[in-house]
């Protein structure tokens, strides 16, 4: 099959993108001043390490809406480690590991107990945020200390760092989906838990490993968003859930499982994130931006939903 | 013993317990207010019951109510129109919004998941848009008013909606062939079109009543609390479908009763209200909710006995 069959939506997602930028270039080139394409890649990295995590439970064929109360938990962990004097190596460390035990929860949940991800990840995010509220009562994590913003590193070098480590993360992650056998286990899981199982795959520990998975990615994604900022917000993350499945859908991952790739929802993080700014760039009110968010998952859905249709009938 | 029982005597339990150490809270007037608090989550939650059943969801009612919310204000203030010409366009935006689910569902076939995400974004993206985030609607007429904050006799104005729409969902879901063909659709879509039942007109049919459903919320919203402002309705979606997923009905389809998700309703606003008589911290209520969800869950799996592999 050639390269057009086989990768069609990441294609057209690029394709997409291309024209924006072509787009921006032509009429607003002066969004390619200064500091604001990198700005945008600052603000999409931590989107992009969640959308990694969530790319790999959408292809097993699961859905977790917790992860925007998991980031405020990782965020303020990072915090207040950071707070109580311990290096910055041991609250990233934290924050992962929070991370990934409250992944593990909705892994023994989901997997264990056999319950639906959908309801199960709906609890959890209620719970886990009201219990945050109250564990906190609302109040911020201020005081950092100097180390901790932009991993001590200074702006200049932490706005780089923090893209380079989210597409590190994204890189490897995109190589082991193709190249090691857990990654080809998380798409088989998705495509046929039945078969799997009976072909001697584990698909009920593979649902629990990308539950982990997520939870850990999204410790290391509240990481790199705290270190933007002065203080840490107990109130952050709100929304943060339906702004990565979002960018996972656009790149062309099937919510059906077993279908989809990284490579797509880097490109879906690109477009939605380059989108908003763009608007500005245009001439177009920044209040807008929701609203074209939406349309750019409902035309990237409802042109495969056509092109299938065409297809279908094109077929002798 | 049947789920709903199960529910209902929790809510007995809940009440008793609150009744005993909350202040002011067994009373008529408090009734009335936790009847106010939840009637508009409580249209949208009666509106996702069919919805849930057919095997869909509809995450974008929050929205969309937003987004007839500001229609009201821009048509009645900004336009000039009469107040009930205004709230008519709010409750046809309502419509139009969940036409365009309806189509790009039973049309085009795209997951109900994925097209209610898109238009949870663009229906709230346009309320902000037409009001550039900021502007509000406010001083509405009394008589509009009314229906927020009116008393009829001694039963909250909201509560003739709410009742008035819970017959006909009740109607709609257990009592017509309709609501047999969503069940059916809900256990196996496939099936129900070989057995010749017209699915994507029972399906295009359930998002388009709840499009209606939130435009009617809208009006219910703006009229309790005088303002209309495109973050109307925040959140309100997750609570709709907690009511419902509370009330028994199945995430997967082909099972849910309207009188769980009033149940499940009558759950939540109890609790809420509830702990804020009792002086306990309001947190406690998203925490207990939680774990009602997850034991609902345990418990619909143990009444069935029916497990449903990894998802």
């Amino acid at each position: 099959m050639s390269l057009t069959t086989t990768h069609r939506r990441e294609l057209s997602v690029a394709a997409a993108y291309g024209a924006l930028l072509v787009a921006l270039a032509v009429f607003a080139p002066t969004f390619y001043q200064g500091a604001n394409l990198r700005d945008v890649l600052v603000g999409a990295a931590p989107v992009l390490v969640a959308a990694v995590g969530m790319t790999l439970v959408i292809l097993a064929r699961q859905i977790d809406i917790s992860i925007g109360s998991q980031f405020a938990i990782c965020a303020v962990v990072a915090g207040l480690l950071a707070k109580a004097g311990l290096t910055m190596p041991i609250a990233a460390a934290g924050a992962l590991a929070t991370g990934a035990s409250l992944g593990a929860l909705n892994g023994v949940l989901v997997a264990g107990f056999g319950l639906p991800a959908i309801v199960v990840t709906l609890a959890t995010m209620v719970g886990l945020r009201e219990t945050l509220r109250w564990a906190t009562e609302g109040v911020w994590v201020q005081d950092l200390p100097p180390g901790f913003q932009w991993m001590g590193l200074g702006q200049d070098v932490g706005r780089f760092a923090i893209p380079g480590l989210a597409l590190v993360v994204w890189a490897l992650v995109a190589w082991g989906m193709r190249h090691l056998a857990a990654g080809r286990a998380v798409y088989a899981t998705g495509s046929d838990a039945e078969v799997t199982r009976l072909t001697g795959g584990r698909p009920r520990r593979v649902v629990f490993a990308v539950f982990v998975a997520m939870g850990a990615l999204t410790g290391l994604a509240a990481l790199l968003s705290a270190i933007q900022f002065i203080d840490v917000q107990t109130g952050s993350g709100v929304g943060f859930e339906l702004r990565v499945i979002a960018a996972v859908v656009v790149g062309g991952t099937s919510i059906a499982g077993g279908r989809g790739s990284l490579v797509g929802s880097l490109l879906g993080v690109l477009l939605l994130a380059t989108a908003g700014p763009a608007l500005t760039f245009l001439g177009s009110q920044a209040y807008w931006d929701r609203a074209l968010q939406g349309v750019i998952i409902l035309v990237a859905v409802a042109a495969d939903a056509f092109g299938s249709a065409t297809r279908l009938k094109a077929r002798p | 013993m049947t789920y709903e029982r199960g529910l209902a005597l929790c809510l007995v339990l809940e009440i008793a317990l609150f009744a005993s150490i909350g202040w002011n809270f067994f009373t008529a007037g408090n009734a009335g207010e936790i009847v106010r608090a939840s009637a508009e989550i409580g249209l949208l939650a009666l509106a996702l019951t069919p919805v849930i059943v057919t095997g869909g969801i509809d995450l974008s009612v929050g929205s969309l109510l937003g987004l007839c919310a500001v229609v009201l204000g821009v048509t009645w203030r900004d336009a000039g129109w009469p107040i009930a010409v205004a709230a008519s366009a709010a409750i046809v935006a309502g419509v139009v919004g969940g036409a365009l689910n309806a189509l790009l569902v039973a049309r085009l076939g795209i997951p109900p998941l994925i097209v209610t995400l898109g238009t949870y974004s663009l229906f709230r993206g346009v309320a902000e848009g037409v009001t550039a985030g900021v502007r509000n609607y406010s001083d509405f007429p009394e008589s509009f008013l009314f229906l927020g904050q009116g008393r009829i006799g001694v039963v909250p104005s909201q509560l003739v909606v709410l009742v008035a729409a819970a017959i006909a969902f009740w109607l709609l879901v257990h009592r017509m062939a309709a609501g047999r063909m969503l069940r059916a659709i809900g256990f196996s879509p496939d099936g129900a079109r070989y057995a010749g039942l017209p699915v994507g007109r029972r399906l295009g049919g359930v998002y388009l009543l709840s499009g209606l459903c939130a435009g009617v919320a809208s009006l219910l919203y703006v009229a309790r609390l005088g303002q209309a402002k495109a973050d109307a309705g925040t959140g309100f979606e997750l609570m709709a479908i907690t009511a419902v997923i509370l009330g028994g009905t199945s995430i997967f389809g082909g099972r849910g009763s309207v009188g769980g998700t009033l149940l499940g309703l009558a759950t939540l606003a109890v609790l809420q209200n509830g702990l804020r008589l009792a002086d306990l911290p309001a947190e406690l209520a998203g925490v207990v909710t939680a774990a009602l969800l997850l034991a609902a869950l345990g418990a619909n799996r143990v009444l069935q006995g029916r497990t449903h592999e990894l998802h």
